[in-house]
């Protein structure tokens, strides 16, 4: 009963932010809800299956793709807009369904795990971001071992090739853990399961405590993160019982074709060090725009760029933008490599050459900004 | 032209929050005053160098924190250095590292005693931007700090800075510490890209010699607005 009249009371919410405050209004109704009725999420998953989506780098786009192949199996829903803190979830539970595809904040994946009680996790990767808000990637990754030991009923999927991934999975009693042959982690140094320094071959980590990548249920060909996030996304769907479905890496490169000023330009949303750094390996242009800003969402402290190598954008045209946009000037003009500055895209776009293709790369609040303009 | 070897000391370890940066502004720094300032990068696993003009440590995680100082424990290397006049900058960890003690997953462990501090766990972590005055530079700094741990000087031991904004040690008062030719403080940002003319500092205790002011338009326009955030 109490359930019933509170999401009476969040859908005139959100009815009243749509049509008076002319809000898109994703995570209001559900803010509403919790508010009135603080279980609301456990009791709207209970006759549900719930999938969940969690990772540093490339929930939204993950999620997408795995509520397509959910959808097959009956009516899905998923919080597809991003909004994937607990409000947001509870607004895509507002609605009936036989299954939700949720994507879950970092943080907020314990709480959603021991609510939602969901049957399969999907863990895609974690390092360094918003550290003033994460503050440790090892707390992180802590509070997901605690969460997952809580849950043995869940089976819990991921990329072992990730160290911080590969120590939550050795916590969870049902688990599939994927290798895409090994690769490199910014944050890879100290083991996260012991503390140990620890030891890399090549491009696979293997710890004296144990934790290792060599050890998992399912090894795939190796590939760029759009690629992985799609297997991984089809092997939960299969897990769950639904059949393949195939993607191109653009469905999961939060990529935006745009035309500016009469010039196209591909808009790439980039996020952290190892977004950037996944971006900048894949420059195809010699016509750069780069857009930095640092409010909540993006990380209000800058230091990191001095952990992304920029080498890549030696040799070509470089317009920078952005609130921020002299953060990054600065620390290219250290690394030696010129660029200027321009108040926004529409004027820098005009900087380059009638036909010219454009890539951009844009930070989060910046790239929300485009893509809805 | 003068020679200076930058060692960045277990970037692996203590590269978690941009640190690693004010070792490439040195360099490029340098190269105005005709310096050239070689960067070797010193990893967990190698030994330490003794023969260092400027030595850097950064800020970390705790674990990596512990590894950093086991590895520093393996030879006297960084007190050796200091003794024959190196300069150090240890910021965050690194500067917790080199005091007494500090605490790092959840223990008391003995530092370098290189600094006459002792660090503690805070009530609340500390984050955020922080706005200091540096007496010994007679300089406004500015970075960004993100720690949990606060540090008390020993009666007597300097202050590295006075905050203005922000938490730095934890009294809201002081930032950091500093002895000699070592410099310890919670300012990331990286704190020498935010703050060139402490760069230049460093460069005169590592040389020995006094540089005329550089023409940088654009580090010292970061710089401005950078004080601003």
């Amino acid at each position: 009963m109490r359930l019933t009249l509170s999401l009476l009371v969040a859908r005139i919410a959100a009815w009243a932010s749509r049509t008076v405050l002319r809000r898109s209004g994703q995570a209001l109704p559900g803010k509403v809800l919790l508010k009135l009725h603080p279980k609301a999420i456990s009791e709207l998953s209970a006759k549900r299956r719930v999938i969940l989506v969690s990772g540093t780098n490339g929930k939204t786009s993950t999620t997408k793709v795995l509520t397509e192949i959910i959808s097959q199996l009956g009516e899905t829903v998923s919080n597809r807009t991003g909004s994937n803190l607990d409000r947001g979830s509870a607004s895509a539970l507002m609605e009936p369904s036989k299954f939700a595809v949720l994507e879950v904040d970092e943080l907020y994946l314990p709480k959603m795990i021991e609510q939602s009680k969901p049957e399969i996790v999907l863990l895609l990767n974690l390092s360094r971001d918003q550290l003033h808000r994460m503050h440790e990637v090892r707390k992180v990754c802590d509070r997901w071992k605690a969460a997952v030991k809580n849950a043995p009923e869940t089976t819990f999927i991921g990329d072992v090739d990730d160290p911080f991934i590969a120590a939550v999975l050795m916590c969870a009693a049902k688990r599939i853990r994927i290798s895409f042959g090994g690769r490199r982690h910014l944050d890879g140094a100290v083991c996260p399961s012991c503390g140990l320094y620890l030891k890399w071959s090549q491009l696979n980590f293997k710890c004296s405590c144990g934790l290792s990548n060599s050890d998992y249920e399912m090894k795939l060909q190796s590939g760029s993160a759009a690629y992985r996030n799609c297997e991984l996304a089809n092997i939960v769907g299969s897990n769950a019982g639904a059949k393949r479905l195939e993607f191109s890496s653009s469905d999961l490169e939060r990529t935006v074709e745009k035309q500016i000023n009469g010039l196209a330009t591909t808009i790439r949303l980039v996020k952290n060090p190892a977004s950037w750094s996944e971006a900048l390996t894949s420059l195809s242009s010699q016509n750069i725009v780069l857009i930095l800003n640092a409010r909540e969402v993006d990380g209000i402290d800058t230091s990191w760029l001095w952990d992304v190598s920029f080498e890549n954008l030696r040799g070509r045209k470089i317009i920078v933008c952005g609130e921020r946009a002299i953060d990054l000037v600065h620390r290219l003009h250290v690394a030696g490599i010129d660029s200027d500055t321009e108040t926004d895209l529409n004027h820098a776009v005009k900087r380059f050459s009638g036909n010219a293709e454009i890539e951009v790369l844009a930070a989060y609040t910046a790239f929300f900004s485009l893509v809805t303009l | 032209m003068t020679q200076i070897r930058v060692v960045r000391i277990h970037n692996e370890l203590l590269g978690t929050y941009g640190d690693q940066g004010n070792a490439e502004v040195l360099a490029f720094r340098a190269k105005f005053h005709g310096i050239t300032a070689n960067i070797i990068d010193v990893s967990y696993s190698d030994p330490l160098p003794r023969n260092g003009n400027i030595y850097l440590l950064g800020g970390a995680e705790d674990s990596a924190q512990l590894l950093s100082l086991e590895a520093l424990r393996r030879e006297r290397a960084l007190e050796d250095a200091i003794d024959d006049g190196a300069v150090l900058l240890a910021i965050c960890a690194g500067f917790q590292i080199v005091g007494n003690s500090f605490w790092a997953n959840g223990r008391e462990v003995e530092g370098l005693g290189i600094l006459d501090v002792a660090s503690v766990p805070g009530k609340k972590r500390c984050v955020g931007e922080v706005k200091t005055k540096c007496s010994i530079l007679n300089l406004e700094l500015s970075g960004f700090e993100n720690h949990s741990g606060v540090t008390k000087l020993s009666s007597g031991v300097q202050r590295f800075a006075s905050v203005s904004t922000g938490f730095g040690n934890g009294d809201k008062k002081t930032d950091g510490a500093l002895s000699g030719n070592v410099f310890g403080t919670y300012m990331h940002g990286p704190i020498l890209a935010r703050n060139p003319e402490l760069a230049d500092l460093l460069l005169t205790r590592a040389t020995g010699r006094q540089f005329s002011k550089i023409e940088d338009p654009l580090a010292t326009k970061y710089a401005h607005i950078a004080a601003r955030y």
